[in-house]
């Protein structure tokens, strides 16, 4: 488990803490202690559990968000809930006197504000991830599966392109589409020459610039090792064409600089572009886009490939 | 002739140097974002020992490999670890197979200092009029793993080539499991001329390539390299391949016998045989199905020549053999090719 980003919640960890010492010390420094026969035990464990439960979910909010607003307001939300299960909680092993019967008839109005807080804090989750979708845009179409993300490139990998070609075969308004299938020249080469840590951010970085020059519609995904697929929705073979032939000059143009390497390194790519044809499958169509590349390939570096 | 206990190596004698394929392991696992105390759990391989000369066992290895397996993420794991083998930390046997002849000659040096370089995979080369094959056996009881060693040899074996020969040789291979799903990473790094679900493991080209030239060719280099490479005096096989060749010789022999030839009891051996995750069976099984289906589908002998060559006396009890090993009758295995 990634404990990183609990570092960075020092706020909000004390407020998590300190929602518990104050339920605490309240009921015990209010309250007696029953008889042992007088407790229920099932009620102690359904509003411990709520209790211990609510912690978890802090717990898992304050590893998984970054710092900002919604989180505050999240985190928040679970601990003015928490005070409440922990003071129920507590009720069940103490008794009041009558200084203190007040606590229990007010103990249920934090929850009730935290549930306000949360659904504030839902909302706003709400916007955040539309915000994020966009963030998101040309790296996942209308399917979100995180397992499928490629480790280096934070693109999808095949399995998730394979998904979304599928769909577009079966999906009823039938659409037309192209294919682009895009590999790095002589990649084998510079993983040699610089290492295979400076090869990995060669890619993060192509993936980035392919990604710039995508349409919000299309979406690209890493295939295999150095290779890339595009999937363009609604696009004929010649804006097709003309698409990969902008994503290569960028990447024609991407002056890149490996570590302690005074000079800049420029790399090309090879492309090959198909569009489905009636009676395609999801399998035919990236064959054939892949035996394409491959046959420019041979033309362009015979040694590289062999068909 | 009795075999000799120190002409064969077993899985947990130790004698692999921990900063040779461990530490490339371990150093892409953390690349991958791998925690390494996770990766080292249950291998007895400690941090300090991937920088020392300390020498670990393949059980040891195995064990690794199948933490690396589990933990690191992504289809390409096998694939990159395989470019990544060669020429790597192997020193002295490196050199000697880049400064080889051609292909042929470094076929041989592989086949010499295989156990310091692939010692989970040994070979047996046949050749027909066209083509070169090289069958291949799991050493030393990784059967579980086949799969995953597969894709980090020969992804090894075409990264290699592409090094020392400056090209890429066309190779076909034939592994003996399902075709997997992510059949892009195999046809990204091993090219298109795959099948798969074969009774055996083979990689076959065709015999022109074998005088392939290297390009670093030199005489005087490799000779040096190779001597210096045998200076560690590595026994030249595992210990399934010693009960293999033993099993080959007379294929009627029962395991008491074979037992005897090791000098150990029937016991010791049945224990032995299971530290290395098969059983005397299994074997015999396993040889008869790749016998059977080299004699029958590559060199598409007749069954009297085949069944003769395997040392059965009679043709029903072959057929009957073939099927059970194979799934196939002798004719449907030759229509296959």
């Amino acid at each position: 488990m990634n404990l990183s980003l609990l570092a960075r919640h020092p706020t909000l960890f004390s407020v998590l803490c300190g929602t518990l010492a104050v339920s605490s010390s309240l009921s015990i420094g209010l309250g007696q202690l029953k008889n042992l026969s007088d407790i229920s035990w099932l009620d102690v464990l359904g509003e411990g559990s709520l209790g211990l439960l609510s912690i978890v979910w802090v717990f898992f909010l304050l590893i998984s968000r970054p710092p900002g607003k919604v989180t505050s307001a999240l985190v928040i939300g679970l601990c003015c809930f928490l005070f409440s299960a922990s003071l129920d909680f507590f009720d069940e092993f103490l008794t009041y006197q009558d200084v203190a019967t007040g606590l229990s008839m007010i103990e249920s109005i934090p929850a009730a504000i935290g549930m306000l807080i949360m659904s504030y804090a839902l909302y706003q989750w709400h916007q955040e991830q539309l915000v994020l979708n966009q963030q998101l845009r040309r790296r996942e179409h209308d399917l979100r599966q995180h397992d499928q993300i490629d480790y280096i490139t934070k693109l999808y990998g095949a399995d998730y392109m394979r998904g979304q070609i599928h769909n577009k075969l079966t999906a009823p308004p039938h659409s037309d589409f192209s294919i682009v299938m895009l590999d790095i020249d002589n990649f084998d080469q510079f993983n040699r020459k610089f290492g295979h840590a400076e090869g990995d951010r060669l890619l993060r970085q192509i993936s980035e610039l392919i990604i710039m020059n995508l349409r919000s519609s299309d979406l690209a995904c890493r295939y295999a090792g150095d290779r890339f697929v595009l999937l363009l929705p609604n696009t004929s073979q010649t804006l097709a064409l003309e698409l990969a032939e902008q994503v290569r000059q960028a990447i024609f143009h991407l002056a890149y600089k490996p570590d302690q390497h005074p000079q800049a390194i420029y790399h090309n790519l090879t492309f090959a572009i198909d569009s489905v044809r009636p009676g395609d499958t999801t399998d035919n169509i990236i064959d054939r886009v892949n035996r394409n590349l491959d046959a420019s390939k041979q033309l362009l570096y015979p040694s590289e490939v062999a068909l | 002739m009795k075999v000799s206990a120190n002409t064969f190596l077993c899985l947990e004698d130790k004698y692999i140097p921990a900063h040779q394929l461990a530490a490339s392991l371990v150093d892409y696992a953390v690349s991958r974002g791998v925690n390494i105390h996770k990766l080292l759990r249950g291998t007895r391989i400690f941090s300090e020992d991937l920088k020392s000369n300390k020498k670990i066992s393949l059980g040891q290895l195995l064990q690794l490999l199948s933490n690396v397996r589990t933990l690191t993420p992504g289809y390409d794991c096998a694939f990159q670890i395989g470019r990544r083998l060669f020429p790597s930390n192997y020193g002295a046997v490196s050199n000697a197979l880049l400064h080889s002849r051609d292909f042929a000659q470094a076929l041989k040096i592989l086949g010499l200092l295989r156990m310091q370089i692939c010692p989970f995979f040994d070979s047996t080369s046949y050749q027909t009029s066209q083509r070169q094959y090289l069958l291949i056996n799991p050493a030393l009881g990784c059967h579980t793993q086949v799969q995953f060693l597969s894709e980090i040899y020969c992804s090894a074996l075409i990264s290699a080539t592409k090094l020392l020969f400056g090209q890429r040789i066309p190779m076909y291979f034939s592994f003996p499991f399902q075709k997997p799903k992510y059949i892009q990473e195999y046809e990204g790094n091993l090219g298109y001329r795959l099948s798969f679900s074969q009774p055996m493991f083979s990689i076959s080209f065709e015999k022109k390539w074998l005088t392939t030239p290297c390009l670093q060719r030199s005489d005087g280099l490799r000779r040096y390299a190779i001597k210096q490479a045998q200076m560690h005096n590595i026994p030249k096989q595992g210990f399934l391949q010693a009960v293999r060749s033993e099993i080959n010789k007379d294929r009627q022999a029962s395991l008491d016998n074979i037992a005897r030839q090791f000098s150990i009891s029937p016991a010791t051996f049945k224990r032995k045989l299971k530290l290395h995750n098969t059983h005397f069976k299994q074997l015999q099984d396993e040889l008869g199905k790749q016998q059977a289906t080299y004699l029958l589908q590559i060199q598409q002998f007749s069954n009297e020549q085949s069944a003769h060559l395997m040392q059965f006396n009679d043709i029903p009890n072959f057929r009957r053999s073939v099927k059970r090993w194979t799934g196939l009758t002798p004719s449907q295995l030759r229509l296959i090719e």
